[in-house]
């Protein structure tokens, strides 16, 4: 069970800012995506703008192998526009 | 009394309230230094011929503080002479003209600090996770920055 967060445009699609899901404890980034969107399926609209942020740090949705801890943050990243 | 070491200090801080350029720049100066950069990032009133009525930033907290920290360490890494740096982000509604993020560098001499000053702010817009809203008189617009590695750059 990972802690999913939904920021700016994600929130928006998903209609919520956190949840806890349930996943396989190794996954690929892209499966994870898959899994999120069975959930949230307007997030589909934005699959080629964002990436993750797992446990903080970057992560590209595609075919990296994530092993996953029980209570881990997933983050959905949009593009930024801090400064 | 003695006086402290000075020893070099990382003042990061994203908060809700007005941005004190006065409170950054005094945070960073120090007896030891010549020179204090400052950058000031202040939300325009346009894009691309619409009124824009103001900003609103978010951000995730926790990630985008280490980020800056690992900026802090890059800055440290490349321009050893720097002394203390701060970087104080707004959150929530930044009216027009006000300030959304300050930074401030201090070094012995004005070029370390001056460099280190644009790298900390190109470096922030490509990879610290806050977003900005800009909002006009009758919609609204997830900004992208250019520097986002990951965003689709097709307009």
């Amino acid at each position: 069970q990972v802690s999913v967060l939904y920021f700016a445009k994600s929130a928006e699609l998903a209609g919520l800012r956190c949840e806890t899901l349930s996943v396989p404890r190794e996954i690929t980034s892209l499966q994870l995506w898959e899994e999120i969107v069975k959930v949230h399926p307007r997030l589909a609209l934005i699959r080629d703008q964002v990436v993750f942020a797992v446990r903080q740090e970057y992560v590209l949705l595609g075919d990296q192998l994530l092993v996953l801890q029980p209570g881990d943050e997933v983050a959905i990243i949009p593009p930024i526009s801090g400064g | 009394m003695e006086e402290s070491e000075d020893v070099p200090k990382d003042f990061i801080k994203l908060k809700s309230e007005k941005l004190s350029v006065d409170e950054v720049s005094e945070l960073v100066v120090s007896p030891y230094c010549g020179a204090v950069s400052l950058f000031i990032g202040t939300t325009r009133n346009n894009f691309e011929g619409k009124k824009v009525i103001h900003l609103e930033y978010e951000a995730y907290t926790s990630m985008a503080e280490t980020e800056i920290q690992k900026i802090c360490r890059e800055v440290r890494q490349k321009w050893p002479s720097v002394k203390h740096i701060a970087v104080h982000h707004r959150l929530g509604v930044v009216p027009i003209t006000e300030a959304s993020v300050i930074i401030a560098v201090s070094s012995p001499h004005r070029a370390e600090s001056l460099e280190a000053v644009m790298y900390c702010i190109n470096t922030l817009k490509a990879s610290v996770p806050i977003w900005k809203k800009e909002i006009y008189e009758n919609e609204y617009s997830w900004k992208e920055n250019k520097e986002c590695f990951w965003a689709n750059s097709e307009k």
